[in-house]
This record gives structure tokens, sequence and C-alpha cells, in this order.
């Protein structure tokens, strides 16, 4: 299946994303394994999956991201685990949007944090000691965790730019660059012209 | 004019509750003294084991002796306090079988029922533990809940009389020419007590100092971690010379993995936490145990502090066992009027205290029986409540036994913590009988917060309520529970507790 963007997440970042670029004409798949904190505690503005179906997203409900194939500095497909090797999700363009570590887009173990599907360069303190702040009502610096980008936003992986891979929402790491929707469509508009 | 009583009590843990109701049983007017609430210190930060003694008949005959005695008290006095889990002492290949051999011939010196099973029956039974064993012993060791425990010891003690004060501390011991005749609170009051008896745990040794008596205490840390699930139904320890990490007890729908054993130093007391690298430790050894445990979902790490008292240069201390030590400061230091009961385990709290209560009565010329080695504890009296048991309730009746009658469930049967299901209900009594300052002491008391979520759910209808029972705000009541949430999910934040406490942030501090 091919598209010009695929999304993988189906929280506020993610849905977001694929409603405002489907509106603009784009042909969107969105990953969506189940609800987000986001979503569950009803944080505005989302759209919810019903609304991006009737926008012609593809929504893949249920369903997650496994592993993401890049080919040189570029992803050409994303397997889910529904789908599996058979029908493997292509696009132009891929955004990273599964959250951080409560909808597990980032893992973690004792030593280690991780993104699992594309296995993108994730910031973090190597010392896990330091993940937390002792007074809970402080700054939590894992809040800050996440995947790494260049400044033009496209994820790190290995220490190269993915050219066709972007992130957004919680999963990014402070500092890193959101995937910009405005930019994305008028360059898209620009080329259709 | 306050009121003088024959004994007042200081600290609030297992020992200083058993030895009130000990007191009060035996007609005499009593007061404990609390600085904070009650389970504060060690007898809420341990393993929750009612040792059968099998842990320590190699190393330790009258230790041993004293756990199977008050083992069997403990079953039926606090039935509703114990589960019967009964325990394996497991053997690896790098444990040998020598070790074993001496382990049985000595249990049953001591008078504990230790029989040796096949490994592969030890596998049926707990099919999670290390499936390299070589051999296993069946132990009466069980499961206690030390919360309940304390708290039925301080209900019984109340309802015969005896007096409570707690979040008060003792600022000084008030003496008389060179007898100890009470105490002064921090608030500035002095109470009058004939008998003045140290049952402060660690805390014994500062107390003793004020009224010029050394008692030589060397504070033991024990760091624990409490897994998300039960799994294991038996106590499981290894059968080896004791060592760290190497007892997991079920507790309720936890488990329980402990412990270390670190000198620390008496400063450090006060603020207790598990660090990173002693949960590295139990990981390390809990998974020779049972080996899932490296993926199970760790809900938080906490330590407490075993008050252990170096030997007494002076000999003459009645220091009765290596565990339990009684100390008569009028033989021993020449300050009458002042007794110090300390060392001991939890399992034998009972025995402690009701040697306690002899050496007063013997200060004060009594010779009233001690009658707790049968009398049945609050809400394990086995009157089973008739309710027509709707879910609600069959928790707060696990809890709580026949309590559960002094509850009214037709105004708040409603369900607060859903993890534990406490209700409202239950929330009122609590505040009723002991007496709450915030979510933390409603915790040792109901299990509130305590489960799965450790409260990242329930704590703002938790606090709503409280706050309503107790007229303050309910934000300072949240911000308070889930700093001391926050204490113990630190030390093992990473994987699916990590998880959990981006989940407690955003929905608390209203991040999303």
């Amino acid at each position: 299946m091919k598209f010009d963007v695929v999304i993988i997440g189906g929280g506020w970042a993610g849905r977001t994303a694929a409603g405002r670029l489907a509106g603009a004409g784009l042909r969107v798949c969105i990953v969506s394994e189940g609800l987000s904190l986001a979503v569950v505690h009803d944080k505005a503005p989302y759209s919810c999956l019903a609304d991006l179906q009737n926008k012609g997203v593809t929504v893949l409900r249920g369903d997650r991201a496994v592993e993401g194939i890049i080919a040189g500095d570029r992803v050409s497909a994303v397997l889910t685990r529904n789908l599996g090797k058979e029908m493997p999700l292509e696009a132009d363009t891929f955004i990273l949007a599964t959250g951080k570590f409560f909808s597990r887009g980032l893992l973690s173990d004792m030593t280690h944090i991780w993104e699992p599907v594309f296995g993108a360069d994730v910031a973090y303190d190597a010392d896990r000691t330091k993940w937390a702040d002792p007074e809970f009502s402080f700054h939590q610096p894992f809040m800050d965790f996440g995947v790494r980008t260049d400044k033009a936003g496209h994820v790190l992986v290995s220490g190269r730019p993915v050219m066709n891979l972007y992130a957004a929402g919680e999963i990014l790491a402070a500092g890193s660059k959101e995937f910009d929707t405005d930019s994305f469509i008028e360059e898209y508009e620009h080329r259709i012209g | 004019m306050l009121k003088e009583y024959d004994v007042i009590i200081i600290g609030g843990g297992i020992t200083g509750a058993a030895t009130l109701r000990d007191c009060a049983l035996r007609g005499l007017s009593c007061l404990l003294i609390e600085r904070g609430d009650i389970c504060d210190g060690a007898s809420g930060r341990n393993h929750g084991l009612l040792h059968s003694g099998a842990r320590y008949a190699v190393t330790d005959r009258e230790g041993a002796e004293e756990c199977i005695r008050e083992n069997r008290i403990l079953r039926k006095i606090a039935s509703n306090c114990v589960e019967q889990t009964e325990g394996l002492f497991i053997s690896l290949p790098e444990d040998g079988l020598d070790y074993q051999a001496i382990f049985i011939q000595k249990c049953h010196e001591a008078g504990i029922d230790a029989q040796a099973i096949d490994p592969v029956e030890a596998l049926r039974l707990e099919p999670a533990i290390n499936p390299r064993i070589i051999g296993a012993v069946k132990v009466p060791d069980a499961a206690v809940d030390p919360f309940r425990l304390v708290d039925a010891h301080i209900l019984d003690a109340r309802r015969h009389g005896a007096d409570i004060l707690k979040f008060t501390a003792v600022a000084s011991l008030v003496k008389e020419n060179g007898r100890v005749v009470g105490v002064r609170t921090s608030k500035g009051d002095a109470i009058r007590g004939r008998v003045v008896v140290l049952a402060a745990g660690i805390w014994t040794a500062g107390l003793a100092r004020e009224a010029g008596v050394n008692i030589g205490m060397m504070p033991s840390k024990g760091s624990l971690i409490i897994f998300g699930h039960r799994v294991a139904n038996h106590v499981i320890n290894r059968c080896r010379k004791p060592a760290n990490a190497d007892i997991l007890v079920p507790g309720d729908v936890v488990s329980v993995l402990g412990t270390t054993s670190d000198k620390v130093p008496i400063e450090t007391c006060d603020d207790m936490h598990a660090t990173p690298q002693e949960v590295e430790l139990l990981l390390r050894e809990g998974e020779q145990l049972v080996p899932s445990l490296a993926h199970t979902r760790i809900i938080r790490a906490y330590a407490g502090v075993r008050p252990l008292v170096v030997a007494d240069p002076a000999g003459d201390g009645r220091n009765v066992s290596r565990g339990i030590v009684l100390l008569d400061h009028e033989t021993r230091d020449g300050v009458p009027g002042l007794i110090t009961i300390t060392g001991g385990k939890l399992t034998t709290a009972r025995l402690m205290a009701e040697m306690a209560t002899d050496l007063v009565c013997e200060k004060l010329g009594l010779t009233a029986r001690c009658e707790t080695a049968t009398r049945c504890l609050p809400g394990s009296e086995g009157r089973k409540p008739q309710f027509m048991d709707p879910f609600n309730i069959r928790a707060a009746i696990g809890r709580h036994g026949e309590e559960v009658s002094r509850m009214d469930f037709d105004n708040g049967g409603e369900i607060v913590c859903e993890c534990e299901q406490v209700t409202r209900a239950e929330i009122a009594y609590a505040v009723r009988e002991f007496g709450v300052r915030n979510v933390s002491d409603l915790r040792r008391h109901t299990r509130i917060g305590m489960g799965t979520c450790q409260g990242s759910f329930c704590i703002k209808k938790v606090a709503k309520v409280l706050a309503g029972e107790l007229g303050v705000d309910p934000e300072g009541l949240v911000l308070d529970y889930l700093q001391e949430r926050w204490k113990g999910m630190t030390p093992v934040l990473w994987g699916d507790t990590l998880r959990e406490a981006e989940y407690m942030l955003k929905v608390n501090r209203n991040e999303i």
C-alpha cells in the first residue's frame, strides 16, 4: 500500500497531523494502536478516528508499527503487526508520533532507553539515577528524553538524518525539531501547483 | 494537671502496640506516645513475613524456637492478619545439599516441622521458582500484614482503656531524684508515669541518652522491592546461610523481595529510602529464586531499619536471647522507672511485649497474668459478619474481619480506591478509629493507594473524601501523598514503572 504520508501513532499529535494533511489533499495512513493519555483526558484539539476516515485517511485501528525499513537515508516502508511482511506500508514521508513511555513510543530497561520501530537515536542520561528528580513537583528529567532530529526535523538514526522521517508530539527530545505541518503543506501545494 | 499513668510506652510500632495491649489487658492504666503515625517506622517497612524460625534454625536456636512458638500463637490470635501460605527453602546447584541436611536437622531440634520434598513436587507447587533447583524443604512460614497486626493491637488496647497520643514527640524524659517519673512532650506537656517503657526501635538509643542511659544500637538498613504480581503462593527462601535478597513473600496480590542488610549512620534513619544500587542487588539475587522477576513490573522499593543492639558491655542487661533485648535500667544503670524493650522481630513482638509487661508488673508489685497468647485480636475473633457479601465489602472484610460491623456501608458503600477496593465507609472508620492527618496515614489503616496504581487514578478522589472528613484543603493532601509514592518509585524507574510514572505525573500535575 502506497501513501503520501504514513503516521505512526494515533494520539493527539498523530491525529492532528493526519487531519490537516488529509485536509490539504494528501493520501494519509495512520496506525493507531489504542487510546493515548491525551486522548483519554480529552486534550484538544484532536480529531476522532471516524472524522479522519471521513476525510479519507486510512486508519489502521488496533495495529502497531513493529519495524521501519531504512534503505540508505530514507525509510522505504513500515511493517505492522497485523499486516505483516506481505503488506508493507510505503510512503514518501513517515511521521513518528508514538509518544513517550506510557504509550510505549520509548522503551526502557535498567540501563537503556530505545525507540523500538526505527531504532532512532534517543537523547537520555546514561546515569539512571538522574532520570528523575526526587521532588515529585519539580521538573522531571525523563520528560525531556526522546528521539533526536537534525535542525530540519529529520529523525536521526545512528547519528545520520533519515531524510523522509519526522517526529511529532511527545516522542521528541527537548530541543529536537517537531514536524512542521504548515511548511510541509505549503511545500506540497507549491509542488502540485 | 495531667493524668498519671501506671505505664507510659514510647513508640507506636508493633513492639509498643503489643506492650500497650498487654498492659491494658492486665488492668494497668497506660499511654502510648508516638511521634508520627502508628506503624511509621520499621513495623511498616518490612517483609510482612511470619517466620517459622527455619531461617534462624542453624545460626540461632533460641531465636528459632521463639519464632515457631509465636508463629503458632499469631495464627490463632491474629488469624485475620496472617495468611497461611507456608514456605519453601529451595537449593540451587551452587548451594549444594549439605546445608539442607543440617538445616532440616536443626529445624527439627527447634521444633519446626521441616520436610524435604522432591524438586519436581516443589515445581508443581510453585511453577515460578527457579527450575534449576536440586532440593526443597517445606516449612510453616506465613505472610502477615504488619499494618493490620499493629492496628489490631492498638484497637484492643484502647478498648481496654489504654490511651494513645499520636503525632506527639517525646522531647525528654522527666527525672526526679534520679528516677524517671514521666515524659515531656514536644508540645511542652509533662505526663507522669510510674514506669516508662522505651519501645521506639532504632530511635530508642536517642531517648535513653536523654535519661543518661547508654544503649549501643546499630542501625541495620534493609531494602525491599514490591512487585505488582503475586508470582508465588509460598514464602520462597534460599536454603543456604542467610544472605541478601533471598526471601520472596506473597502479600495480598503482590510479592515482596528482600532484603539487603547494611550498617547505616543513625542520622539517616529518619529518611530511609532504597537506592538504585540496592535495587540492582535485590533483582540480581531475586532472579535466582524466581527468574520471572526480571520481567515482572515493580511497584516500588522501600527500606526500613532493624534496631540491632550491640553486645551489652555491662553484661547484666537481661539479654535473654540474641534477638530480644529487655533492659531494666534500674539494675543496669541505676535509673529506676525506665525499661527498654527492643531487638526482636515482628514475629516475636507479642513475646517481647509479654516480657516487658512482666517486668513492668514486677516494678509495680503486681501479679496480673499475661493473656495475650490466647486472647484473639479484634478482627480475628472468628465471628463472621453477617452481610449479603456484595463485592464492594469483601475486601474490607478481608482487611478488618468483624470490625466491618463498625462501618456504615449503607451511607458510604461506594468504592474510592479501585485497586484495593476501599469504600468511603472504610475511610470514615479509619479516621474515626485511628485519627489520620493525611493520605499516607490513611493508607496504613486501609491499604488505600497501596495497589497497582499507587494512587495515580484515585488520589484526587481519596483526597476529596478525606479532606471532607478532616476539613482541610484536598490539593495539599494530593501532593503530599504523591511525593511519598514518588520516593518509592524513583529507585526503580524503568520499564513499566517509568510508564506509570509518566502517567502519574501528567494526570496529577495537569500537564496533558
